[in-house]
């Protein structure tokens, strides 16, 4: 370990972004000064348009910031190539989607396993961390069918597995629970909790959903692309 | 938990592809197997039809050059230095007792003989009609000539003091089996050469310039009326087993250094080495085009597969997959959907091939109507042209596989937020 | 559903994706500029073979005595009066040439050749080759120049030239050899080496006093215009009864059957390229109708009929198919005019005039043949939506809606 041992892990001084919509200027993030640190679960959340998921979209390396500095485990991002950004979410950044987006040829164990290759994981490590992973999330049995043939919440948790699985610094979920149920993004958020308490996997969501702000441990309201409520829950 | 460094890892392999990467390309044709078969059915197509349509001619081009060299040109034949441009009687080759044996003794040939010939004017009773007087050495042609065999009345030169004429001179000199002919030209020095010959026999071969034109008498008795020496001549006529070697061949046998020239059937009938040269070049700007629209369509074919996988690639660029590995996984469906391809058209012409090879395949005109000259035989046999086909698909590999240029392009370009966001 | 809306929407669907169908168009441009432009080089080459047939001495149509063909010689003649001239009646007449056509062998005193020894009237010949054919030297003055013009390629081959004497020798009408000099007036360089290896003039008049007969072998007969041919065919058999009257396909066989070929061969060529294209086109109209299963579901709902689905497909690939068409059509025609005089064939030039062809091949192209593959395009484009439709209209409303 080096560097990060005050234990924040995300680091955005000053942030600002600004879209042109039609030639009109939108500003999605106004000069925001944002901190994470290791082992927190944070929920953003805020309504449409306030902000949110473009903040998570710039420390999740998916977007760059026009004003700010934004560090994620003491590497500013910032002026990192499109290459060097991929690595930085291969190895650090695990992401959990609103639509699962797991690819829908290869089965369950195979989607997670996908990631390590890229990473160059040897096939007989992958093949076990990957069981692991899977059967720690209660979906074991499950590792052999295609998304095609999962349920949302089941699709859901492969996504978390495929996520984790590279033992990322920051797992980056947005809207996870906008495709689910209420009785299984209870039991997903249990799951990410207990990944928060248990592992002390840091966990940032984006989400307008109030029993995803009420799993998190902090929370942070954004309005107009301004952090308007920072408040532990 | 895993230790976590500040530094990015860049695994050596990150950029790289996954080993199943093969595995998963083809799990993504099928993904849409409808378009697949239509995107490999064209590709297919254009392979098939190139090279069954090569085929076909192949089958057309080696009876016409087979039967050319068959029936009277041979494979190859060894002349003067200037005979081929200015065929002059003074034009001979000498000392050819000698150089027929050096030729005769070489791997592959079959035979070597010696021809003499000269305009004539050829007479029966009171007509007369110009002619090619030729002396040939009957014993030798009668092995492998055509036209020693294309017998329509009597019978091939057997002895001294004999004629052999096509069927239409006989016919415009009003002769038949048993006539006495003469035979009028000017002889090597100057002088009246003169031949007196009875007609053995008349052949008919279908081509109207030679049943028209050619006067066969042996070559003993053309030396004594044109005034040749014994061991002159002005073409050794060369038969050999493999027709593309007969130049080498014929080479090898008259020998650098020898005031001879060497000339291989395509030198011969440059006509029908132009005219298969000509349809070939047809058939190759067919296949041009033909590349360039299924080319089109596999661009369009990956376009719309792209635009139907946004999400997915927008996924796969979000967790860290760089561009060009997501292209390397297109390329590895495109090469997939190729082989798909060669292996339909390669199969589909393969199969008809070897079927016509078979049964034949109907002309739809009778072609020695058309070409009498070129004594092609009312059905084709095909051959399968394995370069041809092999020119095909490479071609529609680089094909394929260029087509992947625009929507690498789109790739390269692709938001990823934007991108996962147009499944919602 | 009024076809008015049917129509418009087909083209809006297909300007939603402007990239694929541009794609799609593109290939169809392809396909029908490379079609127009090789079916007019095909007919060029069909029309300069017809073209050489009539300038060979041939004309559309010739009057030859019985038994001519098989045994060409001077006993086979007929008589005619030397003003003689075609009815008033026929159209379209160009020129006609009374000629004697014998064989002959011809001598220098390096060498001997067969040849076809012509006697013409050079006043009547501005329809054969020999008006057009580059000479050097004289040319024949009238009937009775007793001359001779020879092929360059003859000359080279006799190793003689201007002004120079040969001997000629042919059968006389009586049955016996006549032998008599010549004096080269001039050496014509005709398109190909053969007609120049083959053909000798001289003045009609002296090659009747020649073989001793004041008679004539042959009337050719020019027209300007092909379509006519057939008045003139019949006028003649009514006017020689006892000759053979023969149109040059009767007497070219070998050019009467490329023309078949040639006809063939355009089709050939446009099912073969269309062939390429199909697959490509199906592609992106099931696509098309794949990706708006739910919209079409949705105005099945609300009450559209199966036909109304099959129109607006049929209607989206015909509307795709007719700017292809069209733009095809004109990328031909331009490439035509890039061609310029024509494309040289001269590297193949032994095997292009062994079919009676020149060496520089001009594209003809012809309305009709354009018009026919604008047609069978779009045929083809309504054919290739059919599958499509039918996938269409499989499309249950409450399925499309639920996905």
């Amino acid at each position: 370990m080096s560097g990060v041992s005050n234990g924040v892990v995300v680091d955005c001084a000053g942030v600002s972004r600004t879209y042109q919509e039609d030639a009109v200027p939108v500003h999605a993030l106004r000069s925001v000064d944002f901190e994470f640190s290791r082992g927190d679960f944070v929920s953003l959340s805020g309504p449409s348009g306030s902000g949110k998921s473009t903040l998570l979209n710039l420390i999740g390396g998916l977007d760059r910031a026009d004003a700010g500095t934004i560090s994620v485990d003491g590497v500013v991002v910032d002026g990192l190539s499109e290459s060097e950004l991929s690595d930085m979410r291969l190895h650090k950044i695990g992401f959990v989607f609103q639509s699962y987006n797991l690819i829908p040829v290869l089965s369950a164990q195979e989607n997670v396993e996908f990631i390590m290759q890229l990473q160059g994981v040897a096939p007989a490590e992958r093949a076990e961390r990957a069981v692991e992973t899977l059967a720690s999330l209660g979906i074991g049995e499950l590792a052999h069918r295609r998304p095609g043939e999962l349920s949302g919440g089941q699709q859901q948790r492969v996504a978390i597995a495929r996520a984790i699985v590279t033992h990322p610094v920051l797992l980056l979920a947005d809207e996870p629970s906008a495709n689910l149920d209420s009785a299984t993004t209870e039991e997903l958020l249990k799951l990410l909790r207990r990944l928060n308490d248990d592992r002390g996997i840091s966990i940032l969501t984006a989400t307008h959903d109030p029993m995803v702000m009420g799993y998190a441990k902090r929370r942070v309201v954004l309005r107009d692309g301004a952090i308007v409520e920072d408040s532990a829950n | 938990m895993a230790e976590i460094s500040a530094e990015i890892p860049t695994s050596r392999r990150s950029a790289g592809l996954p080993a199943s990467v093969l595995a998963i390309a083809w799990r993504n044709l099928w993904r849409n197997p409808r378009r697949t078969w239509l995107m490999a059915g064209s590709i297919g197509f254009a392979i098939w039809m190139l090279s069954f349509s090569f085929a076909l001619q192949k089958g057309a081009f080696d009876v016409m050059t087979d039967n050319g060299a068959q029936l009277w040109i041979g494979h190859a034949q060894i002349q003067h230095p200037d005979f081929e441009d200015e065929p002059l009687l003074e034009n001979v080759i000498a000392d050819v007792p000698h150089l027929r044996r050096a030729v005769e003794a070489l791997d592959g040939v079959l035979t070597a003989a010696p021809r003499a010939e000269a305009a004539a004017l050829v007479s029966a009773g009171e007509r007369s009609f110009g002619a090619l007087a030729v002396g040939v050495e009957a014993a030798a042609e009668a092995q492998w000539s055509g036209l020693a065999g294309a017998v329509a009345a009597g019978r091939y030169l057997d002895g001294p003091g004999q004629a052999f004429v096509g069927a239409a001179m006989a016919r415009n000199l009003g002769i038949s089996v048993g006539d006495e002919l003469v035979m009028l030209g000017t002889a090597k020095e100057g002088g009246v050469a003169a031949a007196v010959a009875e007609v053995a026999g008349v052949f008919s071969t279908g081509s109207a310039a030679l049943d028209r034109s050619l006067a066969l008498i042996p070559i003993a008795d053309f030396r004594s009326a044109w005034n040749l020496a014994p061991d002159e001549a002005h073409r050794l006529v060369v038969v050999v087993d493999d027709v593309g070697e007969a130049l080498d061949t014929a080479q090898a046998a008259a020998g650098a250094a020898a005031p001879w020239r060497v000339l291989d059937w395509q030198a011969l009938m440059p006509e029908i080495k132009q005219f298969i040269d000509l349809k070939l070049a047809g058939l190759y700007f067919l296949f041009a085009i033909i590349a360039i629209i299924v080319t089109f369509s596999v661009v369009n074919a990956f376009l719309m597969t792209l635009f139907e996988r946004t999400a997915e690639f927008g996924m796969l660029k979000a967790i860290g997959m760089r561009p060009g590995s997501i292209l390397g996984q297109l390329q590895c469906e495109a090469l997939l959907l190729w082989v798909l391809g060669v292996l339909l058209g390669v199969g589909v012409a393969l199969g008809l091939v070897l079927w016509l090879e078979a049964v034949g395949m109907p002309m739809p005109i009778d072609p020695n109507e058309v070409m009498p000259g070129l004594n092609m035989p009312d059905r084709i046999h095909p051959s399968m042209g394995w370069g041809v086909a092999s020119v095909a698909c490479l071609t529609l590999l680089a094909g394929t596989q260029l087509a992947l240029l625009v929507p690498a392009v789109r790739l390269r370009r692709l938001n990823c937020v934007e991108a996962l966001r147009t499944q919602e | 559903m009024p076809i008015k809306l049917l129509f418009q929407m087909s083209v809006r669907n297909i300007l939603r994706h402007r990239r694929r169908n541009g794609m799609m168009l593109a290939a169809v441009v392809v396909a029908v500029a490379a079609v127009v432009m090789m079916n007019s080089l095909i007919r060029g080459m069909q029309q300069d073979m017809a073209d050489a047939a009539v300038e060979n001495l041939v004309g559309h149509v010739k009057v030859l005595a019985p038994g001519y063909r098989d045994d060409p010689g001077i006993q086979k003649n007929f008589e005619l009066a030397s003003d003689w001239r075609p009815p008033d009646g026929v159209p379209e007449v160009a020129g006609w040439a009374m000629r004697v056509r014998v064989p002959a062998v011809i001598m220098s005193e390096r060498g001997t050749r067969g040849i076809q020894f012509v006697g013409v009237n050079p006043q009547q010949e501005g329809i054969s080759f020999l008006s057009s054919a580059h000479m050097t030297g004289e040319s024949l003055k009238d009937a009775s120049d007793g001359r001779i013009i020879i092929g360059q390629a003859l000359a080279e081959q006799l190793e003689t030239g201007l002004g120079r004497r040969l001997v000629i020798i042919t059968q006389g009408a009586d049955g016996l050899n006549r032998e008599a000099g010549f004096r080269i007036a001039g050496l014509y360089d005709a398109d190909g080496e053969g007609m120049e290896k083959f053909f000798v003039f001289t003045g009609v008049g002296a090659l009747q006093k020649m073989v001793g007969a004041d008679v004539f072998t042959e009337l050719s007969i020019r027209l300007h215009q092909e379509p006519a041919l057939f008045v003139l065919k019949e006028t003649l058999v009514e006017l020689f009864t006892g000759l053979e009257v023969l149109d040059w396909r009767e007497l070219e066989p070998q050019a009467a059957a490329m023309f078949i070929f040639a006809d063939a061969a355009v089709l050939i060529w446009f099912f073969v390229m269309m062939g390429a294209l199909v697959f490509g086109l199906v592609n992106t109209l099931v696509t098309s109708v794949m990706e708006r299963i739910r919209e079409l579901g949705m105005l099945r709902a609300v009450g559209m009929r199966p036909r109304s689905v099959v129109a607006q497909v049929v209607i989206e690939s015909s509307v795709l198919m007719l700017i292809g068409v069209a733009a095809g059509i004109a990328g031909g025609l331009a490439g035509i005019l890039a061609m310029g005089d024509g494309l040289d064939l001269s590297a193949w030039s032994e095997g292009v005039q062994s079919f009676g062809m020149r060496t520089l091949l001009r594209p003809v192209p012809l309305a009709d043949d354009v018009l026919l593959i604008a047609f069978l395009s779009l045929g083809l484009g309504v054919v290739a939506s059919l599958y499509p439709a039918w996938r269409a209209i499989k499309i249950k409303p409450l399925e499309a809606l639920r996905r």
